[in-house]
């Protein structure tokens, strides 16, 4: 057979091109690692996801050092959680499963996005190495509000990610010379230990407590007041730990009806 | 073959007859040439710049300590 020099050639560029395209897709996937989207999760009942440890409470985790996993569950027509917030230079694993009609979980302006299906789980996972703000929406139509159904991604500087939750519980009325017994709840979902002060203003008093919290624990401390100091009336107070911080109002009585004791 | 070689006219005059390789279509080779380079081109820019410059991408879980 008789093959003219420019077919040859053609021929043989073409083939090349065949091999830059593989190439290209293998350094795509071992050399940078990335990966498709599968049904390798094991399926969920969509009915029950109430009943699911991973999707009972919707939220974000953290699995190791710089790894955190979000469990997400959408339904027409939000995202639960509504926000993700993770921390830059971290490695993120998404778990997102619907709970009634086909959705979708795109990350605008990335490549991540992926169906959300009924009964399936699906699992991506990212490395956020810079803070920003994304926004998520759903790119299957899930029915008439599906134009509203969006979410937001935020990666936080590493130095500003707390996974922190203060609670506060205190008597709402104290007797005069009576102690007033603030428990101060902090919990802490990072892995590393949480060292941090409570400070507790009431009145014009202001009193700190350093507390270490260990990793995935909570720690109630308990901060008596002595309201002889107080003096009576109404007192506002307000517990700060790191960024949060929760108030009320304590009031002091020289006689506490019958029957209205808090303690 | 003998009346493709024919003048239309049908006088029967045969045209100069050339050889395989003498047939040398330089302006198709180089268009079909520039062609080829901007698919090349176009593959470049849509993996390397579209796709990967889209960060964060999906990776996979097994890559992790590699990546």
């Amino acid at each position: 057979m008789n093959i003219h020099t420019y077919e040859k050639a053609w021929l043989a560029a073409s083939l090349l091109l065949i091999v830059g395209f593989i190439v290209t897709i293998t350094y795509g996937s071992v050399g940078l690692g990335i990966a498709m989207i599968d049904d390798s999760e094991d399926t969920i009942e969509p009915d029950e996801l109430d009943e699911d440890e991973r999707f009972a409470e919707p939220r974000v985790e953290q699995v190791g050092e710089n790894e955190y996993e979000a469990y997400v569950v959408a339904r027409t027509f939000f995202y639960n959680p509504d926000t993700v917030e993770v921390p830059a230079n971290s490695e993120v694993t998404f778990y997102v499963t619907s709970g009634d009609v086909i959705h979708s979980y795109s990350v605008v302006g990335t490549n991540l996005n992926t169906m959300v299906i009924p009964g399936e789980v699906s699992t991506m996972t990212a490395e956020f190495d810079e803070p920003g703000e994304y926004g998520v929406i759903c790119n299957e139509y899930c029915g008439g509000g599906h134009h509203d159904m969006e979410g937001q991604l935020h990666v936080v500087p590493e130095d500003e990610f707390d996974m922190t939750e203060l609670s506060v519980e205190a008597p709402d009325e104290v007797e005069l010379g009576d102690d007033a017994t603030f428990e101060v709840t902090v919990e802490n979902g990072q892995l590393d230990d949480l060292e941090t002060t409570i400070d507790l203003e009431v009145g014009n008093e202001t009193i700190e407590e350093a507390v270490t919290v260990a990793g995935q624990e909570s720690e109630t401390t308990t901060i008596d007041v002595d309201t002889a100091d107080l003096g009576e009336g109404d007192h506002d107070w307000t517990v700060t730990v790191d960024d949060y911080d929760e108030s009320g109002t304590l009031t002091v009585a020289e006689e506490l009806e019958a029957g209205d004791d808090d303690e | 073959m003998s009346q493709a070689t024919e003048k239309p006219d049908g006088t029967g005059t045969p045209e100069r007859e050339i050889s395989h390789d003498e047939y040398d279509p330089v302006g198709t080779a180089a268009l079909i040439g520039l062609y080829f380079l901007i698919l090349v081109a176009l593959w470049i820019f849509m993996y390397f710049v579209e796709f990967l410059g889209n960060d964060p991408t999906v990776i996979g879980s097994l890559m992790v300590g590699i990546a």
